[in-house]
């Protein structure tokens, strides 16, 4: 199956701002069961983007801009390729907790093992730990299954109901989150249980059978769990699924605040208004190079206003007081 | 037609923009300090001889000569409102809060400036902020010990300033501090004689003693009154003092003198500044400066006095903030993009 | 020798090792000038001279901030006037020593952020590597240049009862302290000429040059006339007053992180004639705080996209990022195994008996020990975060045993050990204080220790705390030539 992908992202600030700096992760990972292909980030204000791997494969882009600017607007577009997968299966040896056990001995797991600033166990998620029962029992593959399946049971999926920075005592709590609170939730359960787990930062393919509780304009999260035999399986406890051919993979960390789509800083007094957009459109066949990839309705205009140069500045914003030194 | 934008040698000398920041603010704040001490000493006096101008009049003239500061206001009683803009650390203006952001800003750049400098700004601070200070603050009966207060503080701005001159090279850091200063001490005497705005339409000479001793009094808040009779001799007339504080070229708080030492002090900066930078295209600068310095050089008393005195005064205040707004687009707050692109 | 001397008769000896005597009767052949020059001195002398020293260490600023309180206070550093004196012999070994810990913990690093073999091969446990909240998996596969990770350390050694130096810590991050020991040594030429040229001390003045040498040598590849820069955190930091100094002294810009700009990978500072770029930047400011972007976000104090063009190769910090992970104290107990393990060597200076909270049965004997031991926070420093068993109430034990329980990880414990005593001047008395010794070694195209470092007194009789925050002072340091 192939995907095109265009993700756009629109910062609007209050007032002008200038020197932005900015790192992205959108650029989807070429590893076991996919490909890019083709990837393409463009940035308004025009700039030069540099790019580099870290130590997990993710691919990383930065930017800056040092000029007055009242908008930011990135649209990264790829082309990603991937296999069918193989389902992993319900279960697994009955010796699996030792195999796995025996591989973290051996091999360097350490960072996906330990506690991360979002997957940090609290009162609140032992609790929960207590009431869904995850403990070492059965086999670890049929305790994840159960796990994403109770999940998925035990939260309702509302947009907007935390931000990306909440603890996932808030969505405990409220028995609600979105896509980020279910990864970060299954990532501390799981880790406590002495398996390692990683955030998984990406792309959700909706296909017009599919009844995915995420929200489709949107990136997605999900984890994945260390396996003996296996490797890292996939699962995505927002919707209660296992991660395959229709999950595209953009980066993996520890948590979100290691793989954020963005990340940057700028210099003055604004408030900033973020816009989202993601289109995955799939086919059958790789498109050809040059076929023009559908663009969606608003967005050009969105870019071309981006383009644009900014207001000049008001009277006002000049007349600093001059009475006080600035700090 | 400027050359490259971003220097690469490191051969040459530089300053830091911070550094520059911190000196002019350094200086600044300290002839802000010297300004408002030597009105409050002088109104302080004149209240003892009480006549023609009213308690209430006297201090909200006060207020307005120090730019209103906010939440500063006239209750009625003249030792509590000095108290207030002495020793107020939550009034930005104050002469205590002015002294901590001189010596704040010193500390900053301690290694730019003279051990001598350091130590005697130092010691100013640790003058007024001594604890014992704070407790027993000038009681209002006595009024001895407000003077002498108020005179050593102006005092250690004097020898200040006298040490920065004689210990510290006359280089760009020196010619920053000379910008502060002037530009302060410019800024300052056109705001105070705005508030006399009063006077510049009288035409006779005083009748009454405490009206002459207000026009005296203005004289010594701008320490004018001695170099003042030597050119026109005890003959006190309003025209005469405007042409004194606002145009005469050579009493060093003359507008007119502040506006041509920040002139040269910029001219100074912006040759040892050739060949690189933003800060090569100093034109608008230099013109602005040019242009304040000539209309006070060609004018005469007379005919600001038939035009309109307070807008002439407020004219040269805009100047002066249109002045250092280009200084910092030039050589402290400028554009990266505009660095970069050059 | 001791009772004949009435400047002695407050000078007791105790199990402690004492720098001067070897026994009642008897000096340490090499003190014996010092002795015999201060005693000779007439009374009131050695006051004078003090005082003339302390007014020239507070006209040059020569201060450091105290926390803790409302806002930071400004001291002069206390030190006295008794040089300890280090015969050659004994710094030969000191500096083979730290030029092989040195060396050994540099390729540690390296190794733990490319291939990771040392732990490959379980000579130090993942966990205490990860668990430290000083690695940096953004450094995990940087090349750095030359490989040198640690260019400045500042590593403390204290005197066993035998007189053996041993290794009590090491600071791999930003070591300061080295300002106060060339100021030390300007005084006590100056006050001491004669006494000092007998001697024959090595000399240490040859430090900053050393310094600037060392960073130059790590300049990014292609710029033959770097431009090197101090970087401080502002006048705030307790030790501005050093980096200020170090500037001057090298003759390069002091800078702060407002000074400084990315713009596609090249970093530049904000001078009144244009952007100036920078090659090379002495940091003294925390990993945490120098890059919003990589690091803390909320940190005012760094520079954003520093990091980005550090990992381009385009600039060159000294010191890298994350080495704080190899002087973790956890870390530390691994020391001797990591020389070994690196260098094929046994390590030439030991390391003091370490307990492992993580390890249930050091746990246990360390909880039931807590009035004999001392207990320290592993990310802690400057005397911070500790408990002195001997010295400690019922209540602190219990609280620090809580803290233990709750994250044994960030705890270690050491048998409580009685650093060796120096003369010191106390009123016109000499009488022994707790002393320790920071050398500073330079790592850059080679190692380099300049002769001596920092000696650390505990200037409050029987304290064991040398920092300068706690009532701790200094001392010139002379090492001697043969």
């Amino acid at each position: 199956m192939y995907y095109s992908i265009r993700h756009l992202t629109k910062f609007l600030y209050g007032s002008a701002v200038s020197e932005s700096m900015m790192e992205t992760r959108m650029h989807p990972r070429s590893d076991t069961t996919q490909r890019c292909l083709t990837f393409h980030l463009s940035v308004s204000p025009r700039c030069r983007v540099f790019g580099y791997r870290d130590h997990l494969g993710n691919h990383v882009h930065h930017f800056d801009i040092p000029g007055e600017h009242q908008q930011l607007v990135i649209v990264a577009e790829s082309l990603v390729e991937v296999q069918p997968a193989l389902l992993p299966p319900a279960f697994l040896a009955p010796d699996a907790w030792k195999e796995l056990d025996a591989m973290i001995e051996q091999g360097d797991y350490w960072e996906m093992l330990l506690p991360s600033e979002f997957a940090a166990p609290t009162d609140e998620l032992m609790k929960l730990a207590k009431e869904l029962d995850v403990r070492r029992k059965d086999d670890p593959l049929m305790v994840l299954h159960e796990l994403n399946h109770k999940l998925y049971e035990y939260f309702d999926y509302v947009p907007k109901s935390t931000r990306v920075d909440s603890p996932i005592d808030e969505a405990i709590a409220r028995r609600q989150g979105v896509c980020q609170d279910f990864a970060h939730v299954m990532i501390a359960l799981v880790r406590q249980m002495g398996i390692p787990c990683r955030y998984v930062s990406g792309y959700l393919h909706h296909g017009r059978e599919d009844h995915d509780r995420s929200s489709s304009d949107a990136t997605h999260a999900w984890v994945e769990a260390l396996m003996p035999h296996l490797g890292w399986v996939g699962f995505d406890p927002t919707n209660m699924l296992m991660a395959a051919e229709r999950h595209i993979r953009t980066a993996i960390g520890r948590d979100y605040a290691d793989v954020p789509p963005t990340k940057g800083i700028f210099r003055g007094d604004a408030g900033s208004e973020l816009t989202v957009a993601v289109r995955v459109t799939p086919s059958e066949e790789p498109p050809a190079l040059d076929q023009e990839m559908p663009v969606p309705e608003d967005w050009s205009i969105l870019v071309e206003k981006a383009q644009q140069p900014p207001p000049a500045p008001t009277a006002q914003q000049i007349a600093f007081a001059q009475m006080q030194q600035q700090q | 037609m400027f050359g490259p934008r971003i220097s690469w040698s490191a051969s040459e000398g530089y300053m830091l923009s911070r550094v520059a920041d911190n000196l002019y603010w350094m200086s600044r704040y300290l002839e802000r300090a010297e300004h408002t001490v030597r009105l409050l000493d002088v109104n302080l006096g004149l209240m003892l001889d009480e006549g023609a101008v009213t308690t209430d009049g006297r201090w909200t003239k006060v207020i307005a000569a120090l730019g209103q500061p906010k939440g500063l206001e006239f209750e009625g009683d003249a030792y509590a409102l000095s108290l207030r803009i002495i020793f107020d650390r939550e009034l930005s203006s104050s002469v205590v809060s002015c002294i901590m952001a001189a010596r704040e800003n010193a500390r900053n750049v301690r290694e730019q400036i003279s051990t001598e400098m350091w130590q005697r700004l130092n010691s100013l601070y640790l003058q007024v902020t001594r604890p014992d200070l704070k407790l027993h603050p000038i009681s209002a009966t006595d009024t001895e010990e407000p003077t002498e207060f108020l005179q050593s503080v102006m005092e250690a701005v004097h020898q200040f300033q006298g040490v920065t001159d004689s210990t510290m090279s006359h280089g760009e850091g020196w010619q920053f501090i000379q910008v502060g200063r002037y530009m302060e001490r410019a800024t300052a005497t056109a705001m105070l004689l705005e508030v006399y705005k009063d006077f510049w339409s009288a035409t006779e000479r005083p009748h009454e003693v405490s009206e002459y001793l207000e026009w005296i009094g203005l004289l010594r808040s701008c320490t004018a009154f001695e170099a003042y009779c030597k050119v026109y001799t005890a003959d006190i007339t309003p025209d005469k003092i405007l042409e004194f504080l606002l145009l005469n070229p050579q009493f060093p708080h003359s507008v007119r003198f502040s506006i041509d030492s920040l002139q040269t002090a910029l001219d100074a900066i912006r040759r040892g500044a050739t060949g690189e930078g933003p800060a090569s295209d100093a034109a608008e600068l230099m013109r602005l400066a040019g242009r304040l310095q000539a209309s006070l050089s060609f004018s005469q008393v007379e005919e600001i006095l038939e035009q309109d005195v307070v807008s002439t005064l407020r004219r040269v205040v805009q100047q002066c903030r249109a002045i250092h707004s280009t200084i910092y687009k030039l050589y402290i707050n400028y554009s990266i993009q505009a660095a970069l692109a050059g | 020798m001791k009772t004949q001397t009435p400047a002695l008769k407050n000078y007791t000896l105790d199990h402690a090792y004492d720098e001067m005597f070897v026994d009642e009767s008897r000096l340490h052949s090499h003190y014996e000038p010092l002795l015999e020059h201060f005693t000779s001195l007439p009374p009131g002398e050695l006051k004078r001279r003090k005082q003339t020293a302390d007014m020239s260490f507070l006209n040059q600023g020569i201060t450091f901030t105290v926390y803790g309180r409302d806002e930071g206070t400004e001291r002069i550093f206390p030190y006295d006037l008794l040089p300890r004196i280090i015969t050659s012999n004994e710094w030969d070994k000191i500096e083979r020593g730290l030029t092989q810990r040195i060396t050994a913990l540099n390729l540690f690093l390296r190794d733990i952020y490319h291939e990771g073999r040392i732990l490959d091969d379980g000579v130090v446990p993942r966990e205490v590597v990860y668990s430290c909240k000083q690695f940096r998996r953004q450094m995990r596969g940087l090349q750095v240049p030359r490989n040198v990770y640690i260019t400045v350390v500042g590593t403390d050694l204290i005197r066993l009862e035998n007189g053996e130096f041993v290794v009590l810590e090491d600071n791999l991050r930003v070591p300061s302290g080295v300002s106060y020991m060339l100021t030390n040594r300007r005084v006590m030429k100056r006050l001491f000429p004669q006494l000092f040229q007998r001697y024959a001390v090595r000399p240490i003045e040859h430090y900053t040059q050393a310094l600037l040498g060392t960073l130059r040598a790590l300049a990014p590849e292609g710029r033959p006339e770097p431009n090197i820069v101090v970087l401080t955190p502002g006048v705030f930091n307790s030790a501005y007053f050093e980096h200020a100094y170090l500037a001057r002294q090298m003759g390069i810009e002091l800078v702060e992180g407002r000074d400084l700009l990315v713009h596609d990978n090249v970093v530049y500072m904000r001078t009144t004639t244009g952007l100036r770029r920078v090659d090379v930047i002495y940091r003294r400011v925390d990993d945490d705080f120098i890059d919003p972007i990589s690091f803390r976000p909320d940190s005012m104090l760094g520079v954003p996209g520093l990091f980005n063009a550090y990992r381009a190769g385009n600039v060159t910090l000294s010191n890298a990022f994350g080495t704080g992970v190899a002087d973790d104290k956890a870390l530390y107990a691994y020391v001797p195994q990591i020389i070994k393990y690196s260098l094929g060597e046994d390590a030439v200076l030991n390391n003091v008996e370490t307990f492992l909270l993580t390890n249930p049965t050091h746990r246990q004997h360390v909880l039931q020990n807590l009035d004999k031991l001392v207990v320290k926070a592993v990310g802690e420093s400057g005397g911070y975060g500790m408990l002195i068993g001997p010295h400690s109430t019922k209540e602190q034990r219990e609280e620090f045993a809580r803290r233990i329980e709750a994250d044994p990880r960030n705890y270690i414990a050491q048998p409580t050990i009685t650093f060796s005593r120096a003369p010191c001047m106390v009123d016109d008395l000499l009488e022994p204080r707790h002393v320790d010794l920071r050398p500073y070694i330079l790592f850059g195209d080679k190692v380099t220790i300049v002769p001596g470092g920092l000696t650390r007194v505990a200037l409050k009789k029987g304290s064991l705390v040398v920092n300068s925050s706690q009532g701790g002072g200094s001392k010139d340091t002379w090492v001697l030539s043969q």
